[in-house]
């Protein structure tokens, strides 16, 4: 029971022939060998895998990979530029201590970049708010709240 | 997990033929927050597997502004809800509930209908749609019926829905002026909760908004289904509302609730913080009323 | 005359994680990352009883089933395979199980998906036993015996220590407090879950990748291992990938490690273990629970004459490191202020409930719950401030502890005042808010609990003024490799981005005991610093000869080597090393050094100054108590720590911050629910973990002490953060309420409890 989709991934027109039972994470993961995504969980109760589908942050272990079908899909694997530079959010969370063990820091980034996009000038609030559903147990949150509001004073954020 | 034939309907009634060609063997599936836990774990094995999210209708979300009924689509995700500008304003009491369950992720996802026929006893979502009196609309088989949403849940994890059958909206009559709802789920921490116990209150007063004329007290977890407090509402109800028939109508709700020890907590803690909360969440019910007028 | 910052160039800057991007771009790999050629999945099963004794085992369609490579079982494993510090412990059970983490027997196939379906299909008859879940009548002379063989459930272990005279001074005292104190089990919850994958090469020797804290220890173990199995002679080498988050669970070795050796061994290929999140929560270690009594007192000057400690450890079915905590909790014991006379007797006990292990803090988060709280009763009755007793019996530079700790540097007296001034607490806080003080003292200058506490560290330079070093430490996310780069980088005058740091992998690495009791920094930084200076001296010996000028005038700083005061005589370093290289009877300049600390085993008394040097910290609380619900919100937090010297301060906090969140978590929220040996929350919606909205905000300062022993003074940092965590909120909420909450965590309904007994 295999379905061809169609989608974008990271700004790339995609075709490929998944099973109708892949989760998004399985086929990120285990398929494409986009590892950046994690599974901590597998349940959605870590947020480690978390992708933005059509601009929605989503538990890509939650999610059945057909159903991505005519979407746009984005991993922390399309956050840098093409030339390697960092998104500026990686990077605040680089400069900023957001990352310890670093295998909450993909999903963490991409619930920020899924809030950052919709909402520039989150405050503080909103931002705990958002990365609610991301577990960390490394940081206490202090320093990845900081990254994300570092983001902010940034400026241009957006490629 | 176990492979299966993922179908896409477009509409309900296609949605339901494709049930009936593998009745046995075919589930619905929504958002899919909670199905996909149930098909990882194998606590369900379907050979098909039927989305209702191409089903356009069933994600709507409107108000009618002629009789001001409220229609939300029951593949409506919380985060929709949550967002929701006009539920914000106008339905507190949704907002409350809809806006702290699981986390965002699980939000952009889930489905208020999903959160409703998954039947556990701390879904947050049936507690303000029972105090707002909403209306499930059901599609199967046989046709459409309806029910009052509280109707729709027998025991834990089982509703009066049959095989085929889908819950295709919730409709919520209109308000009536004077009219405040809130809700709070009492959880250990701020965020990524079951509630321990989940208290929604909503109050109409009259024109002079001092006498109580209509009351909903409902509890999630206080029981194996939501319920509605009811000798707590008929105390409220014909009375002026103020801090000491609160009081007196939390511990009517905390005495009618059937609340039990489980792991994750105690019996007499929920009661007790349904005695507290009645208070404190028709105390914010009046607070509403007060600004909105 | 001790260093300021100021002087150096890169130790003391807040230079970011130098993984941080690779991780941040998803590109670090992880055990769950892995794949290798031909791989199988292997994957365990489990007891069904907590007690019981295994009848009979069929696993003939396991392994009739197609896909299938090996199934094991108990009957399978070698006599003499057995994990744990008492080797109690044999990887697959046989014949009787005595917790519900019982390996019964383990499977490899070629998909994790028919490697579970195999498990559903091994078919086992037991015999269920009366189980003993409660440590206290596990004691009780007529209990059934958890292990048979054995003629009582209490361990045999040292724990009886007495120093001075406590009936004496307890008679002396002015004021005596007495009472129990409770803790629970929690863990870890590393974000990346457990997992290894082991395979032999054509001559039996392992290579097995795998998430662990001790590569060295780590491989010991695995020897033995192999020489259970037959394979004598044989190389084991450790490689540890990138791992998701450590915090003491991976100090021992698993069963699911040398389910993968035995599996990957039986099928001639590689063979991977990783755990899903259930298994994480209910087949690794927690920390140790503990029934703690304690009774101290002072004089009427709130001196301290004595402390008397009592506890009982529960085991769980078999013996992992968490026995040895009352090695670690005799430091606060006998020396968290200053006591003469000290007393303390510990019993692990055999039970059918889950084992327990290292956990960040080894012990001491829960015998200073009981003495910090325990300190505020004693204030208190004694009528005396509960800052100023903490004063007055403050530790100090130049104190040796009843244990024979040596406290060679102390800023404790520093974190007290930084706490003080941060936070109110002249007891005039609004209703329902209060605040409250704990301290802490922790090992900061390794900890010699094993025959050596050394780290080796290998330095190679280049042709161009770059450094490989080689360490024995290990990374798990903290920052070791940035410790060592900016150590090593401030040494030779270069940048820390100059120097890449390799561990983790015992083929290349030397050896090292593990990163545990926050002595990386101590331990491995010395080392790499010690390499450092060899090095650095072969390039002033070569210098010398080069600029015609003694090797102690030559200076490094900005890349350049040079004589100060004349600019003749200087040279990029790199250039200066191709120099070297490139000449006849040329040399490449490498360093190896291996630095074990001057500390001390604990003898047959139990003395000895384990660490060569302590830490210190005092945390503050403030809270507010809802009334009616018994909920604690923590308004804010300040973490103040004698660091020696912050080598890295962003890092450094980042320690503090985790620590402390995994501390509040301990005070208020974790705890893993077990119901008759079996684990009830075994995912993270049960197993309350702060969220990022639960975050607090919280002040770190850092107190410089400068210690003399450690690298450019500094002292470990690694788990003091979540040490005082629980008293401090535990004595908030008793200024806030006037309810003294003693079993952790401190719930919602336990304290609505104390307060419906308070106004009763």
């Amino acid at each position: 029971m295999a379905t061809n989709i169609s989608f974008i991934l990271n700004g790339d027109e995609i075709s490929y022939e998944v099973k109708d039972h892949w989760t998004l994470s399985h086929l990120l993961r285990e398929e494409m060998g986009l590892i950046g995504t994690k599974e901590g969980c597998g349940n959605g109760e870590c947020g480690a895998c978390t992708v933005i589908v059509d601009k929605l942050a989503v538990n890509s272990c939650l999610y059945l990979a057909i159903e991505v079908e005519g979407k746009i899909v984005e991993t922390i694997e399309g956050l840098a530029s093409t030339s390697g530079a960092l998104h500026p959010i990686q990077q605040s969370f680089v400069k900023n201590g957001g990352i310890q063990c670093g295998f909450c820091s993909p999903g963490m980034i991409m619930s920020s970049k899924a809030l950052l996009d919709k909402n520039p000038d989150a405050n503080h609030e909103e931002i705990k708010h958002a990365l609610a559903g991301n577990i960390c147990r490394c940081t206490g949150y202090v320093q990845i709240l900081e990254s994300v509001e570092a983001v902010k004073n940034m400026g241009g954020q957006n490629e | 997990m176990k492979a299966f034939k993922y179908l896409s309907p477009k509409t309900v009634e296609e949605a339901i033929a494709f049930h009936g060609q593998h009745s046995e063997t075919s589930k619905f599936i929504g958002g899919g927050t909670d199905v996909i836990v149930k098909l990882k774990e194998g606590w369900m094995e379907p050979d098909f597997l039927i989305s209702l999210k191409k089903i356009e209708e069933m994600s709507e979300l409107h108000k009618n502004e002629a009789t001001q009924e409220l229609s939300i689509g029951a593949m409506v995700t919380h985060a929709t809800l949550e967002k929701s500008l006009m539920i914000q304003n106008d339905y507190p009491i949704i907002y409350d509930a809809v806006s702290n369950i699981g986390s965002l992720q699980v939000r952009n996802v889930g489905t208020i209908g999903g959160n409703l026929i998954n039947a556990v006893p701390s879904a947050d979502g049936a507690i303000p749609l029972i105090a707002l009196d909403g209306v499930a609309l059901l599609h199967g088989p046989d046709g459409e019926r309806s029910c009052d949403v509280k109707d729709i849940f027998v025991a834990p994890y089982k509703t009066i829905l049959k095989p085929g059958e889908i819950l295709k909206k919730i409709a919520i009559p209109p308000q009536a002026s004077n009219t405040g709802s809130a809700y709070i789920k009492f959880g250990r921490r701020a965020a990524m909760e079951l509630p321990l116990i989940g208290i929604g209150v909503l109050l109409t007063l009259d024109e002079t908004k001092e006498i109580c004329i209509k009351a909903r007290i409902c509890l999630g977890v206080a029981a194996p289904v939501p319920m509605r407090a009811f000798g707590a509402e008929k105390l409220l109800v014909g009375k002026k509302i103020n801090e000491e028939i609160l009081i007196e109508a939390g511990k009517i709700a905390a005495d009618e609730s059937k609340v039990r020890d489980s792991v994750r907590g105690k019996a007499w803690h929920r009661k007790e913080m349904i005695r507290v909360h009645v208070r404190r969440i028709g105390l914010k019910c009046l607070e509403i009323i007060k600004n909105n007028s | 005359m001790s260093k300021s910052n100021s002087d150096f160039s890169v130790v003391g800057k807040r230079i970011p994680k130098l993984d941080a991007a690779q991780k941040a771009m998803g590109r670090a790999e992880y055990i769950q990352d892995i794949k290798l050629p031909g791989m199988l999945y292997g994957r365990i099963l489990y007891s069904k009883y907590a007690h019981a004794n295994i009848v009979k085992i069929d696993t003939s369609k396991a392994v009739a089933l197609s896909g299938v490579h090996a199934v094991l079982t108990g009957e399978d494993v070698p006599e003499k395979m057995k994990m744990g510090f008492i080797k109690d412990n044999p990887p697959i059970k046989k014949g009787k199980v005595c917790s519900f983490r019982d390996e019964v027997a383990a499977v490899a196939a070629i998909s994790p998906e028919i490697a579970k379906k195999a498990l559903d299909l091994i078919e086992i008859e037991y015999e269920e036993q009366i189980g003993i879940f409660d440590p206290e009548k596990a004691m009780e002379k007529d209990s059934p015996l958890v292990h048979g063989h054995l003629k009582s459930n209490v361990l045999k272990m040292p724990w009886d220590i007495h120093y001075g005279d406590v009936e004496k001074a307890e008679k002396e005292s002015a004021f005596v407090v007495e009472d129990r104190f409770t803790t629970q089990w929690v863990t870890h919850c590393c974000l990346g879950t457990s997992g290894a994958i082991a395979l032999f090469d054509a001559n039996d020797n392992l290579t097995i990748h795998t998430n662990t804290q001790i590569p060295s220890l780590a491989q010991k173990d695995f020897l033995e291992s192999l020489k259970a199995m037959g394979l004598e002679n044989k190389r084991v080498r450790v490689i540890k990938p990138i791992i998701g988050g450590g915090f003491g669970s991976k100090l021992d070795t698993y069963a699911y490690e040398h389910i993968a050796i035995l599996l990957a061994h039986k099928c001639r290929k590689p063979v991977k273990i990783a755990f899903d999140r259930v298994e994480e929560f209910k087949a690794t270690s927690t920390r140790q629970p503990t029934i703690i009594y304690i009774k101290q007192g002072c004089d009427k000057n709130g001196k301290l004459t004595f402390r008397d400690m009592r506890m009982v450890l529960d085991n769980g079915a078999h013996t992992s490191w968490g026995a040895t905590t009352p090695s670690v909790m005799l430091m606060p014991i006998s020396s968290l202020y200053r006591v003469e006379n000290v007393k303390y007797v510990a019993k692990c006990v055999y039970t059918n409930n889950t084992y327990s292990q290292a956990m960040r803090g080894y012990g001491n988060p829960q015998a200073t719950f009981a003495i910090e709280s325990s300190m505020d009763m004693l204030a208190e009755k004694a009528g005396i401030d509960r800052i100023e007793i903490r004063r007055i019996n403050r530790n100090q530079s130049g104190d040796e502890t009843p244990q024979g700790l040596k406290i060679t540097t102390c800023g404790l007296e520093e974190c007290i005042d930084a706490v003080e001034k941060e936070l109110k607490f002249d007891g005039k806080n609004e209703k329902g808010v209060g605040t409250g003080i704990a301290s802490l003292i922790h090992v900061g200058g390794g900890a010699r609990i094993y025959g050596s506490d050394g780290c080796g560290a290998i330095l190679k330079m280049d042709d161009y003024g770059k450094v490989d070093v080689f360490t024995g430490g290990t990374d798990m996310g903290q920052g070791l490799d940035n410790i060592i780069a900016q150590i090593v980088a401030e040494e030779l005058g270069l940048l820390a981005e100059d120097i890449n740091v390799v561990h983790s992998d015992t083929d290349i690495c030397p050896w090292d005991v593990g990163a545990h009791a926050s002595r990386s920094t101590f331990v491995a930084g010395n080392a790499a610093l010690g390499a450092a200076k060899k090095v650095k001296q072969k390039i002033q010996k070569f210098a010398s000869k080069l600029f015609d000028v003694p090797a102690e005038k030559i200076e490094f700083k900005d890349k350049l080597v040079f004589v100060p005061g004349d600019q003749e005589k200087s040279m990029p370093l790199g250039k200066l090393l191709r120099k070297a290289h490139f000449s006849p009877g040329g040399t490449m300049l490498m360093a190896e050094y291996f630095y074990d600390p001057d500390n001390q085993n604990m003898g047959k008394e139990l003395k000895g100054n384990m660490s060569m040097t302590y830490s210190f910290g005092a945390h503050g609380a403030k809270v507010k108590v809802d009334e009616e619900t018994g909920k604690v919100e923590v308004l804010e937090y300040v973490a103040a720590h004698d660091v020696g010297r912050a080598i890295n301060p962003l890092l450094l906090e980042g320690q503090v911050y985790g620590g402390v969140v995994m501390g509040l978590g301990y005070a208020l929220t974790e705890e893993v629910t077990v119901k008759d040996g079996e684990i009830m929350n075994a995912n993270f919606r049960d197993y309350k973990l702060f969220t990022a909205k639960d975050a607090v905000k919280i002040k770190a300062p850092i107190i410089e002490t400068d210690d003399k022993d450690g690298p450019f003074g500094a002292k470990g940092i690694g788990e003091p953060g979540c040490v005082p965590t629980a008293p401090a909120i535990a004595n908030a909420i008793y200024d806030a309420v006037g309810v003294r909450i003693k079993d952790l965590p401190i719930t919602p309904e336990k304290v609505l409890v104390a307060l419906k007994k308070k106004n009763d």
